[in-house]
């Protein structure tokens, strides 16, 4: 009993102590929550300071909310397609509404609102001018992927036949029949020059080329609709790429071929394929080069008491080892160590230069 | 600190090995592989006079004949379904299995259409006025006739092909454990294997060629050694051809004939 006596205002000293203790947690538990709640709230607010960082001007096809289905954007045809190509075609910017549904406060934002410099070329209330499409000062945001080895299995299947061989054994050069050349026309333009010039200053000729398809002209005639990938499915044929500016220069080792060339009666004009080795079991463009392997041009140009240009030049090096082959190259292929199969064609060992006294 | 320089020098030595190794390998490449220049002919008329199977793809498929047993008897025993008698199942008219025939066509991919074939062939008449009515020119809607035309007269032979095809071709990729490469001949009928690892192989069209009123299936044998495109211009083509070809220019060159059968008689669906 005395013990309990004593013990009484001990235990009202116990529980305010408590009391206290739990009542500094709570605060503490306070801040905490607080604190944890500013941080949440600063968190979901950073995004909206870095949005404000964002430069319209630059529209990108690999932000995130721009990878819905293209047709969302493109219209295929686009309003335009007469007077733009003269085939129902893709050919113009997508309508203000693809911008404006996620875009509107950029959309309306100051008299010269920065996200329209994407398509106008005159930022305007009522300025209507806009860049051509594709916009060739930007940069493209995809490369185009082609199966070569799907279409030379459809295009012209030119075969001997009792009745018709004899009919179709020119059928190449008609020119109804759809091969190589329904793509790869030749080419009637100037070529573009390097950087740094032309090198020995040697202007190839506009026919030394072959064209590439540069819009969907050439595709949109099978692949409009129905045949797949059709207009509507873009990335059927366009993969998403790193930014870049196509290289428009043309890269060759033998810079002096002529494509139309090979005389008076143009031999060169043969069927693609016949130098072309590779090219009808390539799947993809990715990698693909248009490699023509040395027997290709020495089926003509060495044999033995018709031309042996060839042999010519590496005869010039054997008497000169600092002889620039010239005759299909310009001075910064000619002048390097000919490549062990131009020996081989020749019926002769591989050399160098550093080997030849 | 001894230990740490030794161990240093090691894998110096470790790594340098391992460069020239793969120096070797490198430098190896260009001679570690084969090439194939392989020659289709085929005979005309009498037989008297052979030409080059223009624009068939050929396929490399690795092992021997009797490695791939099986699998080229299923080659050889798989129904016919020529380009006449897919176009009559699904109902071409005759005017159109004549415009396939008349260009030597697999489909309408071919070749243009002029204005006379439309005129003269009910499925380009009619997908002409689809074409005149949507696009708003006529000289379009000829040009683009093969976006208003049936899927089925457009691709469908193709694809029905096409599907064939890659079954056949898993098939003797799982059985041989090799990627099978292909090739297409050029208007000479000649095309090229490069780069293939030295062994027995058979190339095969592995669906048969219509060559005038038969089926062509070459099944043929071929031993790659070590060598490239010059070594094998230098030499004789490696010449397939079909049982017909007298051509005094190949007959002794001929090193594998084709299995001929006759173009199956099909019926109208």
């Amino acid at each position: 009993m005395v013990n309990s006596e004593k013990s009484q205002p001990q235990t009202e000293a116990w529980r305010t102590t408590l009391r206290l203790r739990s009542q500094r947690l709570l605060a503490t538990a306070g801040v905490i929550l607080v604190c944890a709640g500013i941080s949440v709230i600063g968190q979901k607010r950073k995004p909206a300071r870095a949005t404000s960082k964002i430069d319209y001007t630059q529209f990108q096809h690999t932000t995130k909310q721009h990878q819905e289905a293209c047709h969302i954007c493109h219209k295929a045809p686009s309003a335009n397609w007469k007077q733009a190509s003269g085939f129902p075609d893709i050919a113009d910017f997508p309508d203000h509404d693809a911008c404006v549904r996620c875009h509107r406060s950029q959309f309306f934002k100051g008299v010269q609102p920065a996200i329209c410099s994407n398509c106008h070329s005159r930022v305007s209330p009522r300025g209507e001018a806009r860049f051509a499409f594709r916009n060739e000062a930007r940069p493209e945001q995809f490369k185009i992927d082609f199966p070569h080895d799907k279409h030379q299995d459809v295009i012209a299947a030119i075969r001997a036949d009792q009745n018709t061989a004899l009919r179709f054994a020119h059928a190449l050069q008609r020119k109804d029949y759809n091969n190589c050349t329904i793509c790869h026309s030749p080419n009637r333009q100037a070529p573009k020059a390097l950087a740094s010039g032309w090198v020995d200053g040697f202007v190839p000729s506009f026919d030394s080329f072959k064209t590439t398809p540069a819009s969907h002209a050439a595709c949109f005639n099978c692949h409009w609709k129905g045949q797949e990938p059709t207009a509507n499915n873009c990335a059927g044929c366009h993969k998403p790429a790193e930014n870049y500016f196509p290289d428009h220069v043309p890269h060759r080792i033998s810079m002096k071929f002529r494509h139309e060339g090979g005389g008076e009666k143009g031999i060169h004009a043969a069927e693609c394929t016949t130098c072309h080795i590779n090219i009808t079991k390539s799947a993809s463009l990715k990698g693909l080069k248009p490699d023509v392997p040395i027997t290709g041009c020495t089926e003509c140009h060495n044999k033995s008491g018709l031309r042996e240009d060839l042999g010519n030049e590496l005869a010039q090096i054997d008497k000169n080892k600092g002889f620039v082959c010239s005759y299909c190259h310009t001075s910064e292929t000619g002048k390097r160590d000919p490549p062990p199969q131009h020996y081989m064609v020749a019926d002769r060992p591989p050399l160098t230069r550093k080997e030849i006294k | 600190m001894i230990r740490t320089r030794i161990s240093r020098s090691t894998t110096c030595q470790a790594c340098i090995v391992l460069l020239a190794c793969v120096a070797v390998a490198f430098a190896q490449t260009p001679n570690s592989t084969g090439v194939i220049r392989l020659r289709v002919r085929v005979s005309t008329g009498n037989g008297s006079k052979a030409q080059g199977l223009s624009r068939k793809r050929f396929f490399l498929i690795r092992g021997s004949l009797s490695d791939n047993a099986a699998l080229l008897q299923s080659f050889a025993e798989r129904p016919i379904v020529s380009r006449d008698c897919y176009y009559r199942s699904i109902g071409a008219s005759e005017a159109l299995l004549a415009w396939l025939k008349d260009g030597d066509c697999e489909s309408i991919y071919c070749r243009s259409v002029d204005q006379l074939e439309v005129d003269k062939v009910p499925e380009f008449k009619l997908a002409m006025a689809t074409g005149e009515k949507v696009y708003g020119s006529r000289e379009l809607a000829r040009q683009w006739l093969s976006t208003n035309l049936p899927e089925n007269i457009n691709s469908g032979f193709y694809k029905h092909q096409q599907a064939v095809l890659t079954e056949l071709l898993a098939q003797a990729e799982r059985q041989s454990q090799a990627r099978v490469s292909s090739v297409m001949t050029d208007s000479n009928g000649t095309a090229y294997f490069t780069d293939i690892e030295p062994g027995l192989y058979v190339i095969s069209n592995v669906m048969p060629a219509e060559v005038a009123d038969s089926s062509e299936l070459w099944l043929c044998e071929v031993k790659v050694s070590l060598g490239d495109l010059a070594t094998a211009t230098r030499e004789r083509p490696y010449l397939i051809s079909d049982p017909n070809n007298r051509d005094p220019r190949d007959k002794k060159n001929i090193k594998c004939v084709s299995l001929e059968r006759p173009l199956p008689a099909c019926r109208r669906q």
